[in-house]
């Protein structure tokens, strides 16, 4: 590690963090990465750019990304800045660099790092205000999601939704300020985060009704749509999201009902799940078992999944801050944004 | 305020407060009156040993009436207020359902006998629920008011008593709507009464009709579950995973006999707030020592993995082959189908009906809103960030007590006339109409 003491102290505080679960949530977690990540690029002497890509990728990014493998968003996140730097590189090469050469990609980074380190100094300012705009972008992600709230609600509908996703919170508050609907709150047991949105919405003005778990299909038949967030979303498009979303998901299909993913690019990760439960964690059993409920809890097995599989067909779209895309299109938003190098970090 | 207003603000409070002391003192003197006839067949008669039994019952619940009547003007008043303000925030779609107010029995009619007012107070406060335990609790109420019954001059016992009856079973109703099953055997019992032979004498009538139901107890309810657990334990192999939602008497008396065979399979519990009724079960599974693992639906597809057997037990099933029970078996019956699993039913044919119902909103029942607000999974309460609900003028709170799980869900049906498909079931309300009835 090339950087300073006090940059290697911000790494290892981050890591911690994260591995505490002192920052959690998607949002919070790509946040911290980015800020983290344009310290490092500004701090990293380097040379060539694989000297670049090394101290990303290896010495902070796998980091990061083991710390708490469950937070996809680091490893997107990482991904992100990796792109980015290929991509600099790659067209500062061919404008401004010194060679002329066109032919692939990993032959004009060479040509950059053979002979001039001139040009990688001149790279590295752009790659940091190149990073920053991506920070920006990542504190704004949900203006752009929210601006689409009129286009997917009507006026008189019912709208379910699960758990508490910030986003959500917002699009719905933004088209009740034009439109007049309804919507109902599956209560997310055991983190009860349906109680906590409801009582957001309703303050908002949104006639809001929350229902237990349990009447989640009793109910559907009468729903619009669901509209929910996610935790990360996967190469496939299926979701990795609150624990109770699959059934949602799947009563809404049962139903023909749409189910609508509002979702930040950042949480789009490269990761394929070969296996459902690859991305899931059980969880401390007391909200669902009691340790004072005496003896019984010794002879019990208690589940309590933090996270749910909800696989791409049972979802009908995803809105994000580049528009609304079905989850067979993601694909193309994940080469857009990542390079097929870094998908294992 | 302006001082109109004011007065005829107490104008109308005096003219309840006399309301409610007219109220009393007409409840007071029904529960005099209930004491005198229930008094009368202990002195008169007691030829069998029920009857004296059942009329000691009633005399000590006379008492209890009389003390509900007089604490109702806090207690009831307090809660009448506020069924009120939350009947004010019903939720659209089920404003044709009433939440319950609960069995108030201050302003109970003098004729309604004491063991149906405890018997309404244990329904609306859920002491007494699940449809099997609902019904016999039900008509073992009913045999005592049969048995405290007296045929007035001029009329006769078959075309009297289900006058007499009814009222009873309009209270019951009030408490807490009826279960299906609930109303076979009610309408069984009338066609009963109706059957009777006029020249009969009273006590033997009543003799006969008790009789009759300790029959209808026995045939449709307690046989019927034995012969439902032989058939349920073919079903059950050595390695199987069998996955069961909330608590169904017929359910946990077939784990326990396949557990008693010497079967080697283990149980997934899976429950939901607020009943938390798969908790009862856990503990008898456990205590019985199989092998149980218990989550709340939120973990349905995460655990479904493994099952190779769902069983789940009606409240109610409908002619089109639709399945009435807790809510949340639906979503059970569905996430098992999505996984190709069996789903299978374990229902008595008394709780078979001839209506038809697509989805859970026609035909429902609401529980108190309140319970969703306590987040607590133990007995002691525990208020969650909704507790202020009532004050927040677009915030609703619904507590569904049953759904309707759609046929193309259901694998089998266990009756104790054989295992169907659940399609067939006007085939059996047709072929054993007589027995039903």
């Amino acid at each position: 590690m090339t950087g300073p003491r006090d940059l290697n102290a911000q790494i290892e505080s981050l890591v911690n963090r994260l591995r505490r679960r002192q920052v959690v949530g998607s949002w919070c977690v790509s946040i911290e990465t980015a800020m983290l990540l344009r310290q490092v690029v500004s701090a990293t002497r380097w040379n060539q750019v694989e000297t670049l890509i090394k101290v990303v990728k290896e010495d902070v990014g796998r980091r990061l990304v083991m710390a708490q493998p469950r937070e996809l968003a680091v490893g997107n996140i990482v991904c992100r800045v990796l792109r980015l730097i290929r991509e600099k590189i790659r067209t500062f090469s061919f404008y401004g660099g010194s060679g002329t050469g066109t032919n692939t990609q990993s032959s004009m980074i060479n040509l950059l790092g053979d002979g001039s380190p001139m040009g990688a100094k001149r790279a590295s300012p752009l790659i940091i205000s190149e990073l920053q705009e991506m920070i920006n972008e990542l504190e704004n992600t949900y203006v752009n999601i929210i601006d689409q709230a009129m286009e997917h609600i009507h006026s008189n509908e019912i709208i379910m939704t699960v758990g508490k996703s910030r986003t959500v919170e917002m699009f719905l508050k933004t088209a009740a300020k034009k439109r007049k609907f309804s919507v109902l709150v599956a209560e997310t047991f055991p983190t009860y985060l349906g109680h906590e949105m409801a009582l957001s919405l309703s303050e908002a003005g949104i006639d809001t009704t929350v229902i237990s778990d349990s009447a989640i299909f009793a109910v559907m038949s009468r729903v619009n749509k669901v509209i929910m967030g996610t935790h990360a979303v996967l190469a496939n498009g299926g979701l990795i999201s609150v624990s109770g979303a699959q059934m949602v998901a799947t009563a809404a299909k049962h139903h023909s009902k749409p189910v609508v993913v509002c979702t930040g690019l950042y949480k789009l990760s490269p990761l394929y799940p070969y296996d459902e439960d690859s991305f899931n964690d059980l969880v401390a059993p007391d909200p669902v078992f009691s340790f004072n409920e005496g003896d019984l809890i010794d002879k019990v097995t208690l589940l309590n999944p933090y996270y749910d599989y909800v696989s791409p067909e049972l979802v009908s779209l995803f809105i994000t801050n580049t528009g609304g895309h079905p989850p067979s299109y993601l694909y193309r938003l994940i080469n857009e944004n990542y390079d097929p190098d870094d998908t294992d970090i | 305020m302006d001082p109109v207003k004011k007065t005829a603000k107490e104008l109308k409070a005096e003219r309840r407060a006399l309301q409610e002391r007219q109220r009393a003192e007409k409840a007071a003197r029904a529960a005099g009156n209930a004491a005198v006839p229930a008094k009368k067949p202990a002195s008169g008669s007691g030829a069998s040993t029920t009857v004296g039994s059942t009329s000691a019952t009633s005399t000590t619940a006379t008492p209890l009436s009389e003390t509900a009547g007089s604490t109702k003007t806090t207690d009831s008043k307090q809660r009448h207020s506020l069924t009120k303000e939350i009947n004010s925030k019903q939720v659209d779609m089920f404003s044709h359902l009433e939440i319950t107010k609960g069995a108030n029995t201050g302003l109970a009619p003098k004729e309604i006998h004491p063991a149906i007012l405890v018997l309404g107070l244990q329904f609306s406060e859920f002491k007494i629920c699940g449809a099997n335990a609902r019904c016999i609790a039900a008509l073992t109420a009913f045999q005592k008011v049969i048995q405290d019954y007296k045929t007035p001059e001029g009329t006769t016992l078959s075309r009297h008593l289900p006058t007499h009856l009814s009222p009873q079973i309009t209270y019951l109703v009030n408490a807490r709507p009826m279960s299906v099953g609930m109303g076979n055997a009610i309408r069984h019992l009338k066609w009963e009464i109706s059957t009777i032979d006029i020249e009969m004498s009273d006590d033997e009538a009543k003799k006969l009709l008790c009789e009759k139901i300790d029959n209808f107890i026995r045939d449709s309810i307690t046989v019927a579950d034995r012969v439902i657990v032989e058939y349920g334990l073919q079903k059950i192999q050595d390695g199987d995973v069998i996955l069961t939602y909330a608590r169904s008497s017929v359910v946990q008396q077939l784990l326990l006999e396949a557990h008693t065979k010497g079967i080697k399979f283990k149980v997934i519990i899976i429950d939901s707030r607020p009943r938390l009724e798969g908790k009862k079960l856990l503990n008898c599974l456990v205590n019985a020592g199989i092998n149980c693992t218990y989550a709340f639906l939120h973990a349905v597809g995460f655990a479904m993995r493994d099952v190779s057997k769902v069983f789940l037990g009606a409240h109610a099933f409908m002619s089109n082959g639709a399945l009435y029970s807790r809510v949340g078996t639906a979503m059970v019956a569905m996430m098992a189908k999505e996984k190709n699993i069996p789903v299978i039913i374990c229902c008595e044919t008394y709780k078979f009906t001839d209506k038809v119902q697509l989805d859970s909103f026609v035909m429902n029942e609401q529980g108190n809103p309140n319970d969703i607000v306590n987040i607590s999974t133990t007995l002691a309460p525990k208020p969650g960030l909704l507790s202020e609900w009532l004050n927040k003028p677009d915030l609703k709170l619904l507590n569904l007590l049953y759904d309707l799980t759609p046929s193309k869900y259901i694998t089998t049906v266990i009756t104790e006339v054989g295992m169907i498909p659940c399609t067939s079931v006007p085939v059996i309300l047709r072929e054993y109409k007589p027995m039903v009835q």
